[in-house]
């Protein structure tokens, strides 16, 4: 039998890669989204003809209670898993905001997802997700009504909020200087040299280094100029070096350094600052002088979701008012739960402390809430130069 | 009388069209499916990220639009100060680097498997590749165990009070130091496996007749065991060289900010960021070089003893 000798296979490979390339070429550069449809609740399906198995994609930590997966002790969940049981959810992670809209438009359908605020306006761009029916939330009622109508975009309710709070630099007091511990200049600060540990997201770092270059006017940090961004991005190419790490997951790196003494100023969320004390780590929250960054995040419903009763009750097995105080109690993030009240804190100090009695204090004049960036992808570009440089 | 025809084979009738039965058509077959392997798991992709490279294709959550573009690639190959270029020539001296060490020190553990160990040879060959059937990502944690500041190296040094407790050797981690051990502890047995192949089939004739012809064992290790050696040194060096280019779990788990390599701006771009555009220029800016890589490498590969001997 005749060998194809090699100039046969290369011109067939090459026929088949050309028929490849027209072939895409021809088709189109983007996918199909879903307009948000909404359709009426008698036109759905009975919840016990859904498939039941929920795709979530989440941040570590945030299973639902009852699952193999949530190790933090949440409760949250745990009527959804009781009545569906353990097995019924599969939960895709995230470990930052530019990941989560990422994963949901490329590697789903997701049926939730829990992103932060400043994502909703592109994951409903993306045609991604689809009002929530709040008729189906018992609890929905109970939730701030501020946070509420956050989560709205032209009137209908595409995120329900669940929790919010605060970022900054988490430190050791006995190991910082306290005249250094004034702004997130501690950060840059060469003294701490392989003892810093920002946070590998792209938007909350160019954020970070907009505050510590005095970007500091309402919502300046989120509209950064060409400009500006390029500052940022130099400003964290110089406090680079510095870093020992740049964290991914805050339970299985920045809190075990920052416990074991690797690592003695973070960039993290005041959850690290309960779990550093509880562990009997001398440490301190930061409260900026350029003022510290805030946030909120909250459940929005997969546009191609074929578990939509399941979705709901899943949810209202988050908010409802018992599910809201456990977390605030585990985590000491604030809650949307409007009736939750003060003697339900175990530690009331710290809660008054930390600030969480009352979500509008995300937009005191203090604090930086983190939103919408309409130059994201400038943002995401940058920081990875960074990454690079 | 009429005279018949007997037919020693009857003809049948056809079940099938002719062309079914031809020659070409069995050719065609046995070529159709190593190349669909080829076409569809190597060229379909490669041609797709090509075309993402391009802005032929995008990333919907980009949110840019579809058209072809050369300025990604203008800024990646021409842009004043890019850092992804800088981060490729540096993963590229990186990747030689380490390859030539893991050469280095797999030569010895072949040398030893097919000299000295002789009829254990295979026994210990397998001892050692034994931990590598397990996950490379798990390999790589372990690592973080071992080389942490409270982990199993510096608690020993502490335990032996070689080091005052709580006092860490900090470069063990996150450095280019534990980037290059993890990437020289994964690749060693995999580069020593051809050189040791190549050793073991070595003609031992040859080694007695350079020790009758008074070379010493160095002079004969030099000038007789390592040339005719070379091919499977060279097939090792590939074989680390090659994956290694790519490398992002290493670094990412172990490495610190320094100490990331080209791969993991290519994996960042995909998991991070929607512009995929970008990534995809990375990406096949890599494939390129792995391509002239092997094109480069290829041509010295050949294990055919007999003809190296006769030269």
């Amino acid at each position: 039998m005749k060998e194809m000798n090699r100039r046969e296979l290369i011109a067939a490979g090459a026929a088949l890669g050309g028929a490849a390339l027209l072939a895409g070429c021809g088709s189109s550069g983007s996918t199909s989204s879903s307009s948000a449809k909404t359709t009426p609740l008698s036109k759905r399906p009975d919840i016990s003809k859904e498939p039941g198995h929920l795709s979530i994609l989440e941040w570590g930590g945030y299973e639902a209670g009852g699952t193999p997966a949530q190790t933090s002790g949440m409760w949250a969940g745990t009527p959804y898993t009781k009545e569906f049981g353990k097995h019924s959810i599969t939960y895709t992670y995230i470990v930052n905001d530019d990941q989560s809209l990422s994963k949901a438009a490329n590697g789903g359908p997701f049926d939730i997802v829990h992103p932060c605020n400043e994502m909703l306006p592109s994951f409903v761009k993306e045609g991604l997700v689809q009002p929530w029916d709040t008729s189906l939330l018992p609890s929905f009622k109970n939730l701030n009504p501020f946070l509420v109508k956050r989560g709205q975009i032209n009137g209908q309710q595409y995120m329900i909020p669940w929790d919010w709070g605060y970022a900054s630099l988490l430190y050791r007091s006995d190991k910082i200087d306290p005249g250094d511990a004034t702004g997130w200049e501690l950060a840059w600060n060469p003294k701490y040299k392989g003892k810093v540990s920002l946070w590998n997201g792209a938007g909350s770092d160019m954020e970070v280094a907009a505050l510590k270059l005095g970007y500091t006017k309402p919502g300046e940090m989120d509209n950064m100029t060409p400009a500006q961004i390029a500052n940022a991005k130099n400003a964290l190419i110089q406090q680079k070096p510095l870093n020992k790490f740049y964290w991914s997951s805050e339970y299985q790196q920045m809190q075990p350094a920052f416990k074991a003494g690797d690592i003695w100023i973070a960039y993290t969320w005041q959850d690290a600052y309960v779990s550093m004390k509880a562990a009997k780590l001398q440490v301190n929250y930061l409260n900026p002088s350029q003022g510290k960054l805030s946030w909120f995040c909250g459940f929005v419903l997969g546009s191609q979701t074929k578990n939509f009763f399941h979705a709901h009750k899943y949810v209202e097995s988050f908010i409802n008012h018992h599910a809201c105080v456990q977390m605030t109690n585990l985590f000491y993030y604030g809650t949307a739960d409007a009736t939750t009240k003060a003697g339900e804190i175990q530690n009331p100090a710290l809660a008054k402390q930390l600030t969480i009695g009352n979500p509008e204090a995300l937009l005191a004049s203090d604090v930086h809430l983190q939103s919408y960036q309409p130059n994201r992808s400038q943002y995401e570009l940058a920081w990875q130069e960074v990454l690079a440089a | 009388m009429t005279a018949t025809t007997v037919e020693a084979f009857p003809r049948r009738a056809r079940r099938w069209p002719l062309w079914l039965s031809s020659r070409a058509f069995a050719r065609f077959l046995t070529a159709a499916t190593p190349s669909l392997y080829v076409v569809l798991l190597l060229i379909v992709p490669v041609v797709l990220i090509a075309l993402y490279s391009f802005g032929l294709k995008t990333n919907p959550a980009a949110g840019s639009a579809t058209g072809f573009s050369t300025a990604n690639w203008s800024d990646f190959l021409t842009g004043a100060g890019n850092p992804f270029r800088g981060r490729f020539f540096t993963s590229l001296i990186v990747t030689l680097a380490v390859s030539c060490i893991a050469v280095l020190g797999a030569y010895p553990l072949a040398y030893f498997l097919a000299f000295v160990a002789r009829r254990h040879r295979y026994t210990i060959l397998l001892i050692i590749l034994a931990p590598f059937f397990t996950s490379y990502l798990l390999r790589v944690v372990a690592w973080e165990v071992i080389l942490n500041n409270d982990g199993v190296i510096n608690s020993l040094l502490w335990t032996l009070h070689l080091r005052a407790h709580g006092h860490a050797i900090t470069w063990l981690i996150y450095s280019k130091f534990s980037v290059a051990l993890v990437l020289f502890y994964a690749w060693v047995p995999f580069v020593a496996l051809p050189i040791f192949v190549v050793l073991d089939n070595l003609d031992r004739r040859l080694l007695d007749a350079s020790h009758d012809l008074g070379a010493t064992r160095l002079t004969t290790f030099f000038r007789v065991t390592l040339p005719l050696s070379l091919p499977g040194v060279i097939a090792g060096f590939v074989f680390v060289l090659i994956p290694t280019t790519g490398e992002f779990i290493a670094p990412l788990l172990v490495g610190g900010p320094s100490s990331q390599l080209f791969g993991n701006s290519i994996q960042a771009f995909f998991s991070d960021t929607p512009d995929w555009n970008y990534g995809s220029v990375l990406a096949i800016t890599l494939v390129v070089v792995v391509v002239i890589l092997l094109a480069i490498f290829g041509r010295f590969i050949n294990t055919d003893l007999t003809e190296q001997a006769a030269t």
